[in-house]
């Protein structure tokens, strides 16, 4: 199905979440349920089977008081660009890595609800609909016409608002450009959080965030060792917090689970 | 087994094959006429219309595809012609303010995005590539849709035998953006 | 050929092996994928022309401006307007969902709209027949009519006051406390001393805390690890209910005198206390931000040097002066107990929730007639005899008060963006309108007032323009703010605030007892409005939030209190009682239960209290 010939202009979109300035606000996660018309939780649903494509956790050095400090961490999907699991284990081949843009783009109407794709994911990024989506009467007006629903039994997670990518390629198109400018192209999330945590941009791009982000030192990723080349780089001046990329090191997290 | 002995096997074979390939089709499509009997020609050569002037693009680039009732109501306040067919429009939608409903053949599912926009404006294509020569048919063929699934048969269902009908099918999509190179990934048209 | 099964079996067996070289059984199951992608569970979203609206939220008094992304007119989703000098593009969690507000299950759309309207026309003509003197008069001649307003500052406050103003004994009634007519300037302070206040959560207008972060250090005095607790350059954790005390400490490390009480009362070292007092004075101008049990230490500022730099008097924008002729404002505190007989509260645009013990003692013991305006079935719905629906964000066109974090005066709307549904009604103009008042073109007559005055800027969102106001004609001026703008007075003079009296209190040390300490947590966000469905993502499918109807309780506390984590268990204090989930978390202090302030939870817990967790 792919053509051989490849994209003109090739894109590795990522994020730079610089987690000193996370407040744990929680406007992004509200921002991205909005934009991709992800149903409220179930009246049984616990943050095990809730849907929050982009999650911002509390973690702490491990401290108690007063030398506990505490940091807010935002995590969505890392779009994985080398040997991504997910698109490697899916039976149906519902999940796309795009060449043009890096997005690994998940196709819940191909989806069968396996779940392996949850199994292999090492982030934990995935999200199974165990309910059937339901908003309360009326509200299916404010449902964004960019993004399609989800029904029951499929696997979703963030496609860095892909509606989004498709509506600044419209826009492009409109004033007879075939590349997408970059400012025009910003996820929900990133739109939305007051502090400005979350940065978006193109890693080919020198100038952009995320590719400042990827070269400073005090930058760090998720589980780099896995290989799987995340594409989310998160920043602290804090040592503690530099070291919850990395399992060996890392501070036990004190939030519970309730599943 | 002699040759007497196949036969029910081959009248078991040959019947499934006519119920699957003749009655089935027949069956799973639900086939309705359009709610007017609108003649595109009549407005294509007769009044000299072009496409864009019912299916304009709105304001922020989108194509608003079928026009409203106030685009034909702006024109047809009273009959213009002699037919039976605009009699009926202007008492049974025109006067009561009422939107015809008008069944789209190219109605794509919730799961796909297009956009006119680069077709038309970097693509440069024509209307009739993609729709066919609308101006040709002297009124709109019945549309036919899917019973299980809903969809219409021009995004979901082959012609085995129903002749040349513009498609607008993923395949035929597929085919075209394929030749031009452009044809990526599922996000450059899944949503 | 005859008839035997085995001809039969042979011809179904040749049917099955055609059907395979059919479309049949593929696309039987592909259209049943399909039919179960689109049957009338998965909802489709509208399709139209996609536009941009701007507006202002109102659903705290930060008033952040919002464009909306709209579908053939429709909202679908809200973003901050970047640029904007007070919101600075920002909008919380409650505001980028709140488009979905008007459909959230159990909203009010019906309610006994006539009787309430009757109700209120005769309690204001019994008031004045009664202060006259009439023989027969239904009520007595000390009972009051009073309209309890939880947003004050807003245009629909002046039409309540003229309302009032026209019924003899008619009260307007405000529960903000001491301070009012004054805000504070972040971007002055260096300093930040916060006695419980949700500084990084909620409080004043986040973009613009977000913005001057970097200019103050934020110490936060606190008894829970609370989100601005666990950012804070510095954590204090006090006693529960000692914040009071630990600003009377600091007062009396200020003026030199002893520290020893508010040491004893707090859990903090003497040093401790007189090092903050240093610190305030040293780097400043300082701030104190009181939090919601201790209102009486913004006098304190008084002493710290920041009365007039940090925290500064705030006109209100301009008003017609044909209004001027009213009631006064009261505060609820002032008004005797058991004197007022009709009471209209107006939840319609929220403020802090009062506790209903507050407001109870205030009304006469038999029969008081309790009247809300609201759109929310949670709030004082719960008590009132009647309660008439309203409109709410984004249907409403209203106006906002200025957020405590704006120094300057502003004036913006809240402009509809959506129809209201038929049977709700405008609160103030209702009222106004049921004492013989038409007050129908308040918000138009004060856009004209500020206008006029001619002082100021005006914003506009769609284009990013910043005009001097007298550039703009009064219809331009009003167009304008119907579509998204804001007015802020430009003159920089700041004065200090007029002179608070310093609280005094009885500092008691904290006791352990085998009561706890009901510490009310989330009060920003859970207690000022309901809010979109969409916050479980918040509350329940994650753990950020502590969502409503739960309560926090640290591992040994909830053993000793018989309960576990997930039980369902009962809140109860000296006021009443609610059930409440139980969530076992360690960084919860032992004695303390902190549970999501709710107004179910708000009313038996007051500011604060000794409470009782008992399982169920």
């Amino acid at each position: 199905m792919i053509s051989e010939r490849k994209p003109a202009k090739i894109c590795r979109y990522g994020m730079a979440v610089d987690i000193d300035k996370c407040t744990g606000c929680g406007a992004c996660m509200i921002a991205c349920a909005v934009e991709n018309n992800v149903p409220p939780g179930n009246p049984d649903a616990t943050d095990l089977t809730g849907i929050t494509w982009l999650r911002v956790f509390k973690v702490d050095n491990g401290e108690e008081y007063p030398r506990k400090e505490s940091v807010y961490f935002p995590m969505m999907c890392q779009q994985c660009g080398v040997e991504t699991p997910c698109y490697l284990v899916c039976p149906q081949q519902a999940v796309d890595v795009d060449p043009a843009t890096g997005i690994v783009f998940q196709m819940p109407e191909r989806c069968l609800g396996c779940r392996y794709c949850m199994a292999a994911c090492p982030y934990h990024s995935r999200y199974f609909n165990w309910w059937d989506p339901k908003w309360p009467a009326g509200m299916e007006k404010t449902l964004n016409p960019d993004v399609a629903p989800r029904m029951r039994g499929v696997v979703e997670k963030c496609n860095y608002c892909h509606g989004r990518w498709h509506a600044a390629r419209q826009r492009a198109a409109e004033a007879g450009e075939t590349e997408i400018s970059p400012g025009d192209y910003v996820p929900a999330c990133v739109e939305a959080c007051p502090a400005g945590a979350i940065q978006f941009g193109d890693l080919n791009d020198p100038t952009s965030a995320p590719a400042i982000a990827a070269k400073d030192p005090e930058s760090f990723r998720l589980l780099v060792k896995l290989g799987t080349d995340p594409k989310v780089y998160y920043h602290s001046k804090r040592e503690w917090a530099r070291r919850i990329g990395d399992p060996s090191q890392a501070p036990s997290p004190k939030e519970p689970s309730r599943g | 087994m002699n040759f007497w002995g196949k036969v029910p096997i081959l009248a078991g074979v040959l019947t499934s094959l006519c119920a699957g390939w003749v009655a089935f089709p027949w069956v799973l499509y639900r086939s309705r006429p359009q709610p007017v009997e609108f003649s595109h020609p009549t407005h294509a050569r007769k009044a000299g219309m072009l496409c864009v002037d019912c299916h304009a693009p709105r304001e922020d680039g989108t194509y608003a595809g079928v026009p409203p009732l106030s685009r034909c109501a702006g024109c047809h306040t009273a009959n213009l012609g002699p037919t039976v067919a605009e009699k009926k429009f202007i008492a049974d939608y025109v006067k009561p303010k009422r939107e015809p409903e008008w069944a789209v053949y190219a109605r794509q599912p919730e799961n796909v995005w297009f956009s006119h926009t680069p077709h038309i404006r970097i693509a440069k294509l024509q209307c009739e590539q993609c729709h066919g020569d609308q101006a040709a048919s002297p009124q709109p063929r019945p549309y036919q849709e899917d019973r299980i699934s809903g969809y219409s048969r021009d995004i979901w269902g082959y012609q085995v035998a129903g002749g040349a009908v513009p498609g607008m099918k993923m395949d035929d999509c597929i085919a075209c953006h394929r030749q031009e190179g452009l044809a990526h990934s599922c996000l450059d048209c899944h949503k | 050929m005859r008839n035997t099964r085995r001809n039969v079996l042979k011809f179904i067996g040749g049917a099955a092996a055609g059907a395979v070289l059919t479309p049949v059984p593929w696309r039987l199951i592909t259209d049943t994928a399909l039919l179960s992608e689109n049957w009338p569970g998965v909802p489709r979203p509208l399709r139209g022309e996609v536009s941009a609206r701007y507006t202002n939220c109102s659903v705290c008094n930060a008033g952040c401006a919002v464009r909306a992304r709209c579908v053939g007119g429709q909202p679908v989703s809200l973003a901050g307007v970047k640029g904007h000098p007070l919101s600075r593009g920002g909008l919380c969690a409650v505001g980028v969902a709140a488009h979905q507000l008007p459909y959230c299950a159990g909203r009010l759309t019906q309610g006994p709209v006539e009787a309430a309207a009757g109700v209120i026309a005769r309690a204001a003509a019994n008031c004045n027949a009664a202060t006259a003197g009439t023989p027969g008069a239904v009520c007595n001649p000390t009972e009051s009519i009073a309209v309890l307003d939880l947003r004050p500052g807003r245009t629909a406050s002046w039409t309540y006051r003229r309302a009032m103003g026209a019924v003899r004994n008619g009260l307007y009634l405000t529960a903000a406390g001491p301070f009012s007519g004054a805000a504070v300037d972040l971007s002055k302070t260096h300093t930040v001393l916060s006695l419980g206040a949700p500084v990084l959560d909620g409080w004043g207008t986040p973009g613009n805390v977000l913005a001057t972060r970097a200019n103050f250090r934020l110490i936060q005095a606190e008894a829970i690890e609370s989100r601005t607790a666990s950012l804070a350059d510095l954590w204090l954790r006090i006693q529960p209910g000692s914040a009071s005390a630990l600003a009377m400490g600091i007062a009396a490390a200020l003026k030199k005198g002893s520290v020893a009480d508010g040491a004893a009362a707090t859990g903090l070292t003497e040093r401790q206390i007189t090092d903050l007092a240093a610190d305030l004075t040293q780097h400043g101008p300082a701030l104190v931000l009181p939090g919601y049990d201790c209102p009486g230490a913004w006098a304190l500022n008084q002493l710290t040097g920041g009365w007039g730099e940090a925290v500064v008097a705030r006109r209100e924008a301009p008003v017609p002066e044909q209004w001027k002729n009213c009631a006064p404002v009261t505060g609820l505190e002032s008004v005797p107990d058991g004197s007022i007989r009709t009471l209209i509260i107006d939840e319609s645009a929220p403020g802090d929730y009062v506790p209903w013990g507050a407001i109870r003692r205030k009304l006469v013991a038999d029969n008081p007639v309790v009247i809300a305006f609201a759109w929310s079935p949670d709030g004082y719905r719960r008590h009132a005899l009647l309660t008439v629906p309203t409109a709410v964000y984004p249907e409403t066109l209203e106006d906002i008060p200025a957020a405590i974090d704006s120094p300057a005066p502003v004036f913006r709307l809240a402009a509809p963006l959506i129809a209201a549904p038929a049977g709700v009604v405008n609160p103030p103009e209702f009222v106004a309108k049921a004492v013989g008042i038409d007050a129908t073109n308040a918000l138009r007559e004060r856009a004209d007032a500020i206008r006029k005055a001619g002082r100021g800027v005006l914003i506009t969102y769609a284009d990013g323009r910043t005009r001097p106001v007298a550039q703009v004609t009064p219809e331009d001026f009003w167009k304008a703010l119907n579509e998204g703008a804001c007015w802020m007075d430009t003159e920089s003079r700041r004065t200090a605030p007029p002179a608070m009296d310093l609280p005094v209190l009885d500092a008691q040390p904290f006791e352990h007892t085998r009561m706890s300490f009901a510490v009310l947590a989330e009060t920003a966000t859970a207690a000022a409005a309901p809010v979109s469905p969409l916050m479980t993502k918040l509350d329940r499918e994650s753990n950020l939030r502590l969502g409503r109807s739960r309560a926090a309780l640290h591992p040994e506390t909830a053993r000793s209190c018989g309960t576990a984590d997930g039980r369902r268990a009962m809140l109860e204090t000296a006021l009443g009682k609610c059930p409440i989930e139980v969530v076992v978390d360690a960084s919860v202090p032992p004695g303390v239960v902190q549970v999501a302030a709710s107004p179910e939870v708000i009313d038996i817990c007051g500011a604060s209290a000794r409470a009782r967790v008992a399982p169920l």
